[in-house]
């Protein structure tokens, strides 16, 4: 058999459908990309509701052998924010003493508990009010996160507990 | 110039390659994840949120709440307390399937991640938050955004 040798015998791809594939491809990718929004998160460690037990400035760590269930050895600081109608923060109590409104005197406030090493306190639990805006609550979770407790670590067990409309502190 | 093949043809290869680059860029950046983000949310600026990336080791259920309260995920509105239960039921499936044995009430290793819009009320969060609590979620983390 006898091959036919013309005098251009290069085989030559047909480009254009594929270049037209893949700016099909391309549009497709443009279209549906979407970068990532550059967002944050507090981490938490959120333990189920348990009964509150008051902190006992005179206990140690491990001190009742008794005691088997883990969470009710620990001691919890309790905070209470209230809220008003629009959603902001009314009041801001720690364990029975008024705090006002500002953050920043919370962050004092807590700062001087979490600093005695007599006072085993490692949860906060937060009543709040349950009219509060997300905006309000995180600045409080702001502060209680940025807490560091006397062993050092920081705080992030927190428990929220939602306060009823009507009750004592909320409007 | 041959005369035979008079007709002038632009040599396609070079933007061929470039297009296939720009394609491979793109296939490359695509986030799959941030789907599941509800972008009409506004989040609140907190201080101290930082951008934590697990590296795929820890299983994230992420839950966008609305002004209005309503649950959203990957852009639907859904049953919140039947959602957060299937979704506890698959979890603990899934953790069977690796060798782990998590029985009802006990700890998922799934974390929560809640986006809520700044003006959605605490008691619409709490709901949220005590349902995880029910299934057995522990860990969870609050979206906010970072200051400029």
């Amino acid at each position: 058999m006898k091959r036919r040798h013309g005098k251009s015998s290069e085989v030559k791809l047909n480009l254009a459908a594929m270049l037209d594939m893949a700016f099909q491809l391309l549009a497709f990718f443009v279209l549906t990309f979407k970068p990532d929004p550059v967002e944050g998160q507090i981490m938490l460690r959120l333990p189920p509701p348990e009964a509150i037990k008051e902190a006992n400035a005179k206990a140690k760590a491990g001190q009742d052998k008794n005691n088997t269930n883990p969470v009710e050895g620990i001691e919890s600081l309790i905070i209470t924010i209230a809220s008003n109608g629009s959603g902001s923060i009314e009041t801001i109590l720690v364990g029975d003493g008024e705090v006002g409104r500002d953050v920043r005197v919370l962050d004092i406030k807590l700062e001087n508990l979490l600093k005695d090493p007599d006072l085993l306190f490692k949860q906060v639990i937060l009543q709040v009010g349950s009219k509060l805006r997300y905006d309000e609550l995180m600045k409080v979770i702001d502060v209680c996160t940025k807490q560091k407790l006397p062993d050092g670590s920081q705080l992030s067990k927190l428990s929220f507990v939602e306060l009823p409309e009507g009750a004592a502190g909320a409007p | 110039m041959s005369g035979a093949q008079a007709e002038g043809e632009a040599d396609l290869t070079p933007i061929l390659d470039m297009v296939f680059q720009l394609i491979t860029f793109f296939m490359l950046v695509m986030n799959f994840k941030a789907a599941a983000f509800d972008m009409t949310l506004k989040l609140p600026v907190v201080g101290s949120a930082m951008p934590i990336d697990t590296k795929g080791q820890e299983e994230l259920l992420i839950l966008n709440l609305s002004p209005t309260g309503d649950l959203t995920v990957y852009g639907e509105k859904v049953d919140m307390v039947r959602y957060i239960a299937e979704e506890a039921r698959v979890s603990r499936m899934t953790a069977k399937g690796k060798g782990m044995d998590i029985k009802d009430g006990d700890e998922l290793p799934t974390m929560i991640v809640i986006r809520s819009d700044e003006a959605s009320r605490f008691k619409d969060l709490y709901h949220v938050i005590k349902s995880c609590q029910e299934h057995g979620y522990r860990k969870f983390a609050l979206k906010a955004k970072r200051p400029e």
